[in-house]
């Protein structure tokens, strides 16, 4: 196992570089040099030139990459704002801890509600129950997330006035951006567990359990469960990416400090050091999370497990 | 020879498979009884109904589409089909335990051996054993199979086809059933392992007087390990009888003749085998008359209208019209 | 010939015949068929001029018989604005699925079939992809090309690549796996005839199935991108732009978010419907 983590993390660091040097060149293709961005294309030649040569853009393309990758490990740095001329990094800090807040909570509503629902919806096929919570799923999976939050904002905050329309100062501001953003998860995962779940009710070790005399519950809870949530946890990194994504959409509905406004208004007024150091962030966040993910799989499946603690090898 | 009492006794049972487009009828009016510590071959192709067979003595049909439509399965005296799923629980496993095909996927993969075997004993534990005696038992039918007791920690992944029946044996004869249903035990195996495992079903079968029914298509299997032998065919018995009378009576059925005119013989000098011509009917479709009567070499106009009875000879049933012309 | 053709015939119409027995995916077809009259018939329920046609004193107006839908901040008739602007949300959709299709296909077939050093590549590469998450990826494009049209079709296509690449791949590994395949090698058949004739149309079921639900994400995605603002700008009728320029209206006039919400939810509904319908009809053997 220890092998098996090693050798993940090992292979982090080319995933990561090649993440870097993805979005550096994404962001590089930005039409304009940083010193007519700020000042505009009537400032003079020569103060654009220095500004320029301030941000290194006088540099050529490689260069300014490995600059930028130095300054990250060596500085923690992840560049300055063409706007606030502050290091990004500040910004980030007091943005991130919103939206990661409102990430975590939607992740775990939507990982409960929709596994749970999925378990319950495959144990009992073609009941009514399966065929509200398949059909509310996927009614669910057909809304767009800020629009469910448009409603929500509607109800609860203009109409009802029980719950804050904007900010994030207390839990109960995040109440509704969680059920925003956790809902189209929740239905994904729903679907997915439910069918992981019939998938595995139809295999034959099923039925070996059932011709040993085990009882209908005990065949789902210690046959068919563990073995149905493999293809599930594998999907929890993305989903985590999904609500992660959703959040971003999700604060600016609810007018919510976090990196998915940083991100946005940065965009809006050109600041790529922003977009930039935020989008790399948070793809270096969600890298380790896949990671975590993975190792979490292995750890639970006995096949996987196994093969990194023997090296590989398994006895025929 | 005294006559033992029937531990399992089916009789004139049906099964169909209903869904909203076709009925599929597998199984249809069958009937037969294994003696205690008696081993019962079932012949016949894929899709003669051998398995829904076992299934339905296992009450594991699928809930949805399966009905039984007439007939009894007597287990000592008990009919199976009026018991409760509850009652059935304490019957699969303790009374009556399966193997199944392909060993490959008939056991958890992310359970270890030992706790698979050991789950048997735990649900039907009437001794109350601890934790420490099961395992204890677990390890010794590790033994008895075959598989060192060192192994049980590991997950079924590990071990090969072969090792991984004998574990789905040890599992299905831990809590030492009176029947055994052995659905094609053999067939996914290689052919020295085949051996292996045959021999060791027969010992332990033996040693604990199990009664066997014993699922195959291969009547090498039949010859070597059973003391009676059905052959199904679409649904039916269509001979039932001894091994003697089956093997080298006179008189048969035209589709066990088939039978054995398709395998190759090595005492006598055949130049060419003899195979079944035609396939099996649709089982939503029946032939009216004998089902066999498309294939048959014999087939007469009465084998096309009307379906022949059972006729017996010494306890050799054979369902045919030749037969029954005879006894008229 | 003939004979190929009744039996393909036969298949179409077995698929069919399992379609039609599923309630929810009939209701979602009907659905879709809906709004595809709406698209190719938009001119003839609504002149185009009524998306643009802005009206000093008719601002705001709740719904009525003259405005189905009300009318937004300047007086435009909604009803007409929702009409034409589901032509957008339905090309993005289709095209950006349709792209991220046939790059996913080439480069996962390539990488399933050949394996190797071939595999190894696109499968590092989609790695890194991977590690980004979707809106990030195409927050980034948009950040760098601009926000329109175009560039929003490009950011979406790019982020929705290496999950294409990677079903694809496994697609194609299941496939070539399988003996039918390896009988087709053992007797010398080219590689380019293999994967023709043998492996993509046994894949089919999967990818039809995928590109249909994918069809309902793209639209998803990309009415969320032009709602922050990083898509299709307004004046154009797209609906995340309609939802984007009404958010201010949301206490006074909420009409102006409700009727482009729902018809978001009914067009990504629709495919997801007949996505789900598919997968069944498709596959009988998952069901029982």
């Amino acid at each position: 196992m220890a092998k098996y983590t090693i050798k993940r993390l090992l292979y982090m660091i080319p995933v990561l570089f090649g993440v870097a040097f993805l979005v550096f060149t994404i962001l590089s293709l930005t039409p304009g040099d940083p010193g007519t961005i700020i000042l505009g294309i009537t400032a003079k030649p020569e103060d654009i030139a220095a500004l320029n040569a301030e941000f290194g853009y006088d540099q050529p393309f490689l260069i300014r990459f490995f600059n930028y990758i130095g300054d990250i490990i060596f500085h923690f740095d992840l560049g300055t704002s063409y706007q606030s001329r502050q290091p990004v990094i500040e910004d980030i800090i007091a943005r991130f801890p919103n939206t990661l807040k409102l990430t975590i909570f939607s992740m775990s509503l939507s990982a409960i509600l929709g596994i749970s629902l999925g378990i319950l919806s495959a144990v009992r096929q073609y009941s009514k129950l399966d065929h509200i919570c398949v059909v509310t799923a996927l009614i669910f999976a057909s809304i767009p997330g800020f629009w469910l939050g448009l409603m929500l904002l509607l109800i609860f905050a203009l109409k009802l006035r029980v719950l804050p329309s904007y900010g994030a100062g207390t839990l109960r501001h995040f109440i509704l951006p969680t059920l925003t953003v956790s809902m189209t998860s929740a239905a994904g995962l729903l679907r997915l567990t439910r069918s992981a779940m019939l998938e595995t009710v139809r295999q034959e070790y099923i039925r070996t359990a059932k011709a040993k005399g085990a009882s209908e519950k005990r065949v789902i809870w210690k046959h068919a469960l563990r073995n149905a949530l493999l293809p599930v946890i594998t999907t929890l990194g993305t989903s985590f990416g999904a609500s992660l994504g959703g959040a971003i959409i999700a604060e600016t509905v609810f007018a919510m400090p976090g990196m998915g406004t940083l991100i946005t208004t940065a965009i809006r007024q050109k600041d790529i050091p922003v977009v930039m150091g935020s989008t790399l962030f948070l793809a270096t966040l969600f890298s380790l999370i896949i990671l975590i993910v993975d190792l979490l799989y292995a750890f639970i499946d006995p096949r996987i497990k196994a093969k990194y603690q023997s090296g590989g090898k398994s006895r025929g | 020879m005294e006559k033992k009492e029937a531990v399992l006794e089916v009789k004139d049972l049906s099964v169909i498979y209903k869904s909203d487009l076709e009925t599929v009828y597998a199984v249809n009016h069958i009937s037969f009884s294994i003696e205690k510590g008696e081993t019962l071959g079932l012949v016949g192709e894929t899709g003669a109904g051998k398995t829904t067979t076992a299934l339905g003595i296992m009450r594991l049909l699928p809930q949805r589409t399966a009905r039984f439509t007439s007939g009894e399965i007597l287990l000592e005296g008990v009919d199976l089909k009026n018991l409760s799923e509850k009652e059935m629980l304490k019957i699969r496993g303790e009374k009556v335990s399966m193997i199944f095909q392909d060993p490959m996927t008939a056991l958890n993969p992310v359970l270890t051996v030992g706790d698979q075997i050991g789950e048997a004993i735990f649900l039907h534990n009437e001794n109350n054993l601890s934790k420490k005696e099961i395992d204890q038992k677990v390890e010794e039918m590790m033994e008895m199979v075959g598989i060192p007791k060192e192994r049980k920690n590991e997950y079924p992944y590990q071990f090969s086809g072969g090792m991984r029946q004998r574990v789905v044996i040890a599992m299905a004869l831990v809590c030492n059933p009176e029947v055994l249903i052995a659905d094609e035990p053999t067939t996914a195996l290689d052919v020295t392992i085949q051996a292996q495992i045959l021999s060791m079903i027969c010992d332990l079968q033996r040693q604990y007087q199990t009664s066997v029914i014993m699922i195959t298509h291969d009547l090498g299997v039949v010859a070597e390990t059973c003391d009676k032998v059905a052959i199904m065919y679409a649904g039916e018995i269509v001979e039932y009888g001894t091994l003697a009378q089956i093997f080298t009576g006179e008189a048969h059925h035209p589709y066990t003749t088939g039978l054995f005119g398709s395998i190759p013989s090595l005492t006598q000098n055949t130049r060419r085998l003899h195979p079944i011509e035609g396939l099996m009917p649709d089982p939503t479709n029946l032939p009216k008359g004998c089902k066999f009567a498309p294939r048959c070499e014999k087939c007469m106009e009465i084998c096309r209208q009307e379906a022949p009875q059972v006729s017996i000879n010494d306890g050799h049933q054979i369902r045919c019209h030749l037969y029954m012309k005879k006894e008229a | 010939m003939v004979k190929k053709k009744t039996r393909k015939h036969a298949q179409l119409a077995e698929i069919w015949r399992r379609y039609r027995k599923n309630k929810t995916a009939v209701v979602g077809l009907v659905i879709l068929m809906f709004i595809l009259f709406i698209v190719i018939f938009a001119d003839l329920i609504v002149p185009y001029s009524k998306c643009i046609e802005q009206v000093g004193a008719e601002r705001l107006q709740p719904p009525s018989l003259q405005h189905f839908f009300g009318t937004d901040e300047y007086g435009r008739d909604l009803f007409a604005r929702v009409i034409h602007g589901a032509r957008y949300s339905l090309f993005i959709g289709v095209a950006t699925s349709l792209m991220a299709l046939v790059i996913g296909a080439i480069l996962g077939a390539s990488a399933g079939y050949f394996g190797g050093i071939v595999d190894n590549v696109i499968c590092r590469i989609m790695d890194v992809f991977m590690c980004v998450p979707p809106i990030l990826l195409s927050l980034a494009v948009v950040a760098a090309l601009g926000s329109n049209l175009r560039n929003l079709i490009i950011a979406i296509t790019i982020s929705c690549i290496p999950g294409n690449v990677r079903l694809i791949r496994s697609v194609v590994l299941t496939v070539a796996e399988q003996d039918y395949v390896e009988a087709a090698k053992s007797y010398g058949t080219n590689n380019a005839r293999i994967i023709f004739r043998y492996v993509l149309p046994n894949a089919v079921g999967p990818i039809i199935v995928n590109t249909t639900m994918a069809i309902s994400d793209m639209i998803l995605s990309a009415a969320g991108l032009s709602f922050i603002g990083m898509g299709i700008q307004p004046p154009s009728p797209e609906w995340g732009a309609l939802l984007s320029s009404a958010q201010t209206f949301i206490f006074s006039s909420p009409y102006l978010l409700i009727f482009p919400g729902i018809f978001i939810v009914l067009t990504s509904l629709s495919f997801n419907l007949v996505g789900d319908g598919l997968t069944d009809a498709l596959d009988p053997k998952l069901k029982d």
